[in-house]
């Protein structure tokens, strides 16, 4: 670790985690969007497989602040209706987190997604791990982290489903 | 074996295709036996299967693993630069060869008595082979070749014995759009890959995808994206071919990133065409995602669909970016104007469980001709390739003898 992390910051971090879980347990896409900084954000969900051999293509690219408000309308608009529902429940362990500068942390965690389908039983969605580049933001009493960036790498080299929801 | 099925098939008598042309029974969609009588007739007979893209194996060495039914392919670039695809089992007691979906190697070893295979399949060693057989010769132990052709780097296979040459089995009609839809010459880049599965007869996957229904996506009405003129047009062995001309959508103001859909590409009268190549292999170019889907029929209730995405050698690295964005969030597993399809194909395996029949509508004209001349948005465009699909299963139609 190239700086200490504060307690400040670890707990503004560990909020921003279960912020996180919380909006997509929820299916609350607006929550979703809200864990990433407002101006300049992106996400990405991609294989291990692309990781792991650099092939850039994603199951989710959104590479800018305007490509995650247009995922949260077409889950919540354009899908709506059109889909199998599923409850998610995600599972998340922090594996690293060192400051990257400038009220910038780099973290890595893993997580696991439960999925049960409506009318159906509970099974794993996938595994994998979250990639995080995360911005403190506020100080004092004020102080929350948001995503600059989160790329959510997948292990399932093939899925059981089609999908709606980010990981 | 599902619990919804109807009947057991025996596969002995055939089953009774109803009169009328418009009409699929749904019991061909639910039956474990009828899978495995698939799997012989059609996946292990006279047919091509699409495998992969030479651009999935650029370099010497390369190489990916893949299933045509339950039999598992070696797909790998040899030292000639030439790609092969094998039976993925050491010649000698069958040991799976290769566990990994890709990679590159020097040579194939297989590590239960470590025969060890070149990259053009030949046996270089077996240790001990003083004390093998009287007859064994080295020679005649090399990993066996499934029959493979290639049209512009798209691989295909077939384990039948009367199967037709590849281009007369894919038709000249069907020539010029796969043509179009491979970059025009094949030289493509391998961009990476959405893999799934689903809950669906391979029969349901394939009868919903590429064929287009323009009022399940909201998406289009909300972007305000009209389909341009084309035609749809089939051949006789069950191939479905596609185009459009690209009327590239504003977004109407819907979107916040309406870049995600421009148009960068130079043949807008070619911007959206579709190859589907009988049994189960859609292939489309639209707008800038050139995408072919690499398809396995798992069981008789589960299809794999590795999404596989490229860009051509040729490309600016801006149109190289502006690719690898759209095809990541178009028209895969989690597409913005695909997840539909995607549940349609599990939704419709589902309602495929009851009697009775799958109706189709849209464009029939006669109720005992075949058609063949359909309009662009016509699901008749399906009814060659059923009834390609019932002749080559041997089922009889209603009051035929
Ligand atoms: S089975 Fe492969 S070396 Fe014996
Ligand atoms: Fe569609």
């Amino acid at each position: 670790m190239s700086q200490a992390v504060t307690a400040a910051h670890t707990s503004a971090i560990d909020a921003l985690h279960t912020a996180y879980v919380a909006a997509l347990d929820q299916g609350d896409m607006a929550a979703w969007a809200a864990t990433f900084a407002s101006n300049e954000a992106s996400y990405f969900c991609i294989s291990a497989e692309n990781d792991r051999r650099g092939l850039p293509l994603a199951l989710m690219y959104d590479d800018c602040r305007g490509r995650i408000d247009d995922r949260v309308s077409f889950v919540t608009k354009v899908w709506a209706g059109t889909y199998q529902p599923y409850r998610t429940r995600h599972f998340i362990q922090r594996l690293s987190c060192e400051s990257a500068g400038n009220n910038q942390y780099r973290a890595t965690s893993g997580f696991m997604i439960m999925m049960t389908p409506e009318g159906g039983a509970t099974t794993i969605l996938t595994s994998g791990e979250y990639r995080d580049l995360i911005d403190i933001q506020g100080e004092g009493d004020k102080v929350r982290a948001v995503f600059r960036e989160r790329r959510a790498v997948y292990d399932a080299d093939v899925l059981p489903r089609y999908i709606v929801f980010p990981f | 074996m599902s619990a919804h099925s109807t009947h057991a098939y025996t596969g002995e008598a055939p089953k009774v295709w109803p009169a009328k042309v418009n009409q699929i029974p749904k019991e061909i969609f639910g039956d474990a036996a009828l899978f495995e009588e698939e799997l012989k007739k059609i996946f292990y007979g006279d047919t091509w299967h699409v495998v992969g893209h030479t651009a999935e194996v650029p370099n010497i060495g390369d190489f990916k693993t893949f299933d045509l039914g339950r039999v598992p392919l070696l797909i790998a670039r040899g030292k000639d630069n030439q790609v092969r695809v094998f039976f993925n089992s050491c010649t000698h007691r069958g040991n799976q060869l290769e566990t990994s979906v890709s990679g590159n190697r020097k040579e194939f070893e297989c590590p239960y008595h470590r025969w060890l295979f070149s990259l053009d399949g030949t046996l270089a060693a077996c240790p001990g082979s003083k004390e093998f057989a009287p007859d064994f010769k080295q020679e005649n132990f090399g990993l066996v070749e499934v029959k493979t052709d290639q049209y512009l780097g798209l691989i295909l296979v077939t384990m039948g014995k009367n199967t037709p040459p590849l281009k007369e089995w894919l038709g000249e009609s069907a020539l010029p759009t796969l043509t179009a839809l491979l970059g025009g010459d094949g030289r493509l880049k391998l961009l990476g890959y959405q893999k799934v599965r689903y809950a669906s007869n391979w029969k349901g996957y394939n009868d919903n995808d590429g064929y287009h229904a323009p009022l399940l996506h909201t998406g289009f009405r909300l972007l305000n994206w009209q389909g341009g003129k084309g035609f749809q047009r089939m051949t006789e062995n069950g191939h479905v071919i596609f185009e459009a001309e690209l009327k590239p959508a504003t977004g109407n103001g819907f979107l916040k990133d309406p870049s995600l859909i421009a148009f960068k590409g130079s043949n807008p009268e070619r911007g959206s065409v579709i190859t589907q190549l009988f049994p189960m292999t859609v292939m489309t170019k639209h707008m800038d995602v050139i995408n072919l889907r690499f398809a396995i029929a798992r069981s008789h209730e589960v299809t794999e669909v590795h999404y596989a995405y490229f860009a051509h050698e040729d490309d600016s690295e801006e149109l190289v970016q502006h690719r690898i964005r759209q095809s990541s969030n178009l028209l895969g597993p989690c597409g913005m104007v695909s997840m539909e399809d995607a549940a349609i194909f599990q939704r419709i395996h589902i309602g495929n469980q009851t009697p009775g029949f799958a109706e189709f509508q849209k464009g029939v004209t006669s109720l005992t001709e075949i058609p063949t001349d359909v309009k662009q948005n016509d699901e008749t465009g399906n009814l060659p390739r059923w009834e390609h699909y019932r002749k080559v299963m041997g089922f009889k139609r209603e009051g035929e003898q």
